[in-house]
């Protein structure tokens, strides 16, 4: 289509998605029992990493993995955590994805607990750094990562009525000239969704 | 008693030629869509929409396919698209795929309508000759020209195809790396061809022009200037008051009487309610491995394993288009100032291929003329998301942080990337064909189309070839990271086959007139029909047939 061939981006996704499929099947369709570290025991996890709310950890990670810089905008300028929360919260979001994103937030916990005893909101840069390291050695963790990295990219490069790239931020530090017309609030994915 | 004279199943560029010229014969004609209505007033510049998101194709979870490949073993293996992700489905929505088409065009060549008597027999390879001749399509291809609106701009090739006089409307802008191509070729002694579009140069009734945003393939036109099926034929098939167009209407099954005449056509609609009706003349068209998953699946007295199937024709020699891509980058510091303001140009077309070597003749390839293909040159898609989310990979592992933002900055504002598309035929083979899945139905509860997507290794021959000419263009050019890659993947939007007309019935599902050999009221007048694929995008070729198969309904 857009470009007439797909193939070449088409392997590629397939590889990313059945690398995760299988991580699920393997799992039992149960992700938090897909992490081989041994914070995921099941002790650690029912004691110490229950987090009710996931959205300030993840809020930190996104910092630290789209740090803002004084000529680049980071997470925050781009409003990548309510653009997420807007993603996690469209109902046609795979459900296994939606979870994955959140339920991660645990064994991240976990393994900030195991490491160093301590929330992974009360780490310094280089602790984070490395549990993030650490959970990236998985591919669970990697996977988790991924997806984040994925929304932050959409964060960045979307178009502003979906709520991140605020003021068109990203746009203009990669210089990237938007198509036109641009989408209108009423004309969102959601709203053609609708139509189908 | 019939509620309509032809019920046409998609309204893709298969579907469009026939509704507008039956409508405007006073024909009563209906057209059965999956998918839902949208008009220009829907269609933004929008990845998350075009690209991100299931809205112009259905979830995965809710209709795919199952995909047989070889796996590392040799040994055939499926894997539904629901775990793979990869996803077969090119467009449904009135008017199709050829909503979210790039529209660079070709025409067949002669050759390519007897390839079995111009290159020979291929071992392991079904190559067979056309039961019609280039000159019987050529006054549709110039109907095409005229009724869907192609651009462009005729100038003397060695290897054009016969065609009549200039392009009815006038070549789309041009990017200045056109010319970049055109000075390339020259020094190389190759001969840069003219592509003509699919895209109004100028207005045209409700139709206006292109509007040059720079994003055009894989979005939805809001100008009207893509020559869709919905934007080009359907809207005029329904200002005729002859043509009723019916969205989110899935066929499930075509049901046939004991002499084996279809009798109705059963539907399910948005409301989940099952609906029949009855026509005269039946005409499918929903993409090639959605035709022969419906004939599969429309089993009945006279034809226990699918309609027109009793040879066990339907499904087979599906095509895809073989090749691959390459590109080149150009870095905007080694450029004047003046290039460099050229090159950071969007909106304008490239507009150029390769067309040299669509008959090879080369001993050091081969001591007989082989088929061969051509190159596409067109700019990386501008679409950005994509592209920065790949950029999270350093070979397989993830980065982030300041490392992946250097990428980005790199990526974004220091070059431009020109690519090239390699198109050669996909040789039909016994390892290339559409059957049902005996395990994973749709949401409505019927068998999903599983693929074998079997490559012949001389289709990666002639890509290779092919893709070292294009490579030595964008050397000449001055591009660097030049790099290509040939595979036998599949590309699931350029696909064809699986219902050849020919004219022996053993061999073929339709004859001359892509009429069922076994079905009296069955006409395909998709990509279906094509025995063999020829090494051009089939879009031009799928509505030029259309138009011709719709004059001879009309005399049914």
């Amino acid at each position: 289509m857009g470009v007439s061939r797909t193939d070449f981006l088409s392997r590629w996704h397939q590889r990313l998605l059945t690398r995760r499929q299988l991580l699920i099947h393997a799992a039992g369709g149960s992700l938090t029992a897909l992490l081989p570290l041994p914070a995921f025991t099941a002790s650690n996890h029912h004691t110490d990493s229950t987090v009710p709310d996931p959205w300030p950890v993840i809020d930190t990670v996104q910092q630290h993995l789209f740090p803002a810089e004084q000529h680049a905008p980071g997470a925050h300028e781009i409003n990548a955590l309510a653009y997420l929360q807007f993603v996690v919260s469209d109902t046609t979001l795979d459900q296994d994805e939606r979870a994955f994103i959140t339920h991660g937030v645990k064994w991240l916990q976990g393994i900030s607990q195991q490491t160093y005893q301590q929330s992974f909101l009360k780490l310094d840069m280089q602790q984070a750094e490395n549990v993030l390291q650490r959970i990236a050695r998985s591919d669970a963790g990697e996977n988790w990562l991924s997806t984040l990295m994925l929304y932050l990219t959409e964060a960045l490069l979307t178009d502003p009525v979906y709520g991140g790239n605020t003021n068109q931020i990203g746009w203009k530090w990669l210089q990237h000239t938007p198509g036109f017309p641009r989408p209108p609030a009423d004309k969102t994915f959601p709203y053609l969704l609708a139509k189908k | 008693m019939n509620d309509f004279d032809i019920c046409i199943i998609g309204s893709g560029a298969g579907g469009g030629p026939v509704a507008l010229t039956l409508a405007q014969a006073g024909h009563s004609v209906v057209v059965l869509e999956k998918g839902p209505w949208f008009t220009e007033n829907d269609f933004y510049k929008d990845e998350l929409a075009c690209c991100l998101r299931s809205v112009y194709t259905p979830n995965l979870r809710d209709e795919q396919h199952v995909i047989e490949d070889r796996d590392a073993d040799g040994k055939w293996t499926d894997t539904p698209t629901s775990e793979s992700g990869w996803d077969f489905w090119n467009g449904n929505l009135v008017g199709g795929s050829s909503n979210l088409m790039s529209g660079f065009f070709h025409r067949l060549k002669p050759v390519d309508f007897h390839q079995l008597d111009e290159f020979g027999p291929i071992a392991n390879a079904n190559r067979v000759n056309w039961p019609i001749s280039y000159t019987d399509l050529a006054p549709y291809y110039d109907k095409v020209e005229r009724v869907v609106g192609v651009s462009g701009k005729f100038v003397p090739h060695k290897n054009i195809e016969p065609r009549s006089g200039d392009f009815p409307y006038p070549p789309t802008a041009e990017h200045a790396i056109s010319g970049w191509i055109d000075n390339a070729c020259e020094k190389l002694d190759y001969h840069s061809l003219r592509v003509p579009r699919a895209i109004l140069s100028r207005p045209e009734g409700q139709r206006r022009s292109c509007e040059y945003s720079g994003y055009c393939g894989s979005l939805g036109c809001s100008s009207g200037a893509k020559g869709s099926s919905r934007a080009a034929l359907l809207n005029q098939a329904v200002s005729t008051g002859f043509c009723h167009i019916r969205p989110h209407s899935k066929v499930t099954r075509l049901i046939t009487n004991p002499k084996g005449k279809i009798t109705s056509v059963e539907y399910i609609n948005r409301e989940n309610k099952v609906q029949q009706l009855k026509a005269r003349i039946y005409v499918v068209a929903c993409q090639a491995i959605e035709t022969s998953r419906l004939l599969l699946q429309s089993t009945g007295p006279a034809f226990p394993d699918g309609l027109a199937n009793n040879h066990s024709q339907v499904g087979k020699n599906l095509l895809f288009s073989a090749g691959g891509s390459g590109s080149g980058d150009f870095n905007f510091a080694d450029l004047s100032a003046k290039k460099r303001g050229q090159l950071k140009q969007l909106g304008p077309f490239v507009n150029r291929a390769l067309d040299d070597w669509y008959t090879i003749r080369d001993v050091k390839l081969a001591r007989q003329q082989l088929k061969g293909g051509i190159a596409e040159f067109l700019f990386a898609h501008p679409n950005p998301t994509g592209k920065a989310n790949a950029l999270k990979w350093n070979d397989d592992q993830l980065s982030w942080g300041k490392p992946f933002k250097r990428k980005l900055e790199t990526l974004f504002t220091t070059d431009r990337t020109l690519r090239f598309e390699v198109f050669n035929d996909w040789l039909p083979t016994d390892n290339c064909f559409v059957s049902l899945d005996k395990n994973i139905k749709d949401k409505w509860g019927s068998p999903v189309a599983k693929v074998r997507i079997g490559y012949h290794p001389h289709d990666l021959v002639i890509g290779r070839y092919l893709a070292d000419k294009a490579e030595r263009v964008l050397k000449q050019m001055g591009a660097v990271h030049i790099s290509s890659s040939i595979s036998g993947d599949p590309p699931a939007n350029l696909v064809a086959g699986g219902c050849r007309f020919g004219n022996n019935p053993e061999t073929s599902v339709l004859d001359a007139d892509c009429r069922a050999h076994d079905v009296e009221n069955l006409f395909v007048t998709d990509g279906s029909f094509m025995p063999t694929g020829g090494s051009v995008p089939y879009t031009w070729t799928i509505y030029a047939n259309a138009f011709r198969v719709a004059d001879k309904i009309k005399q049914v």
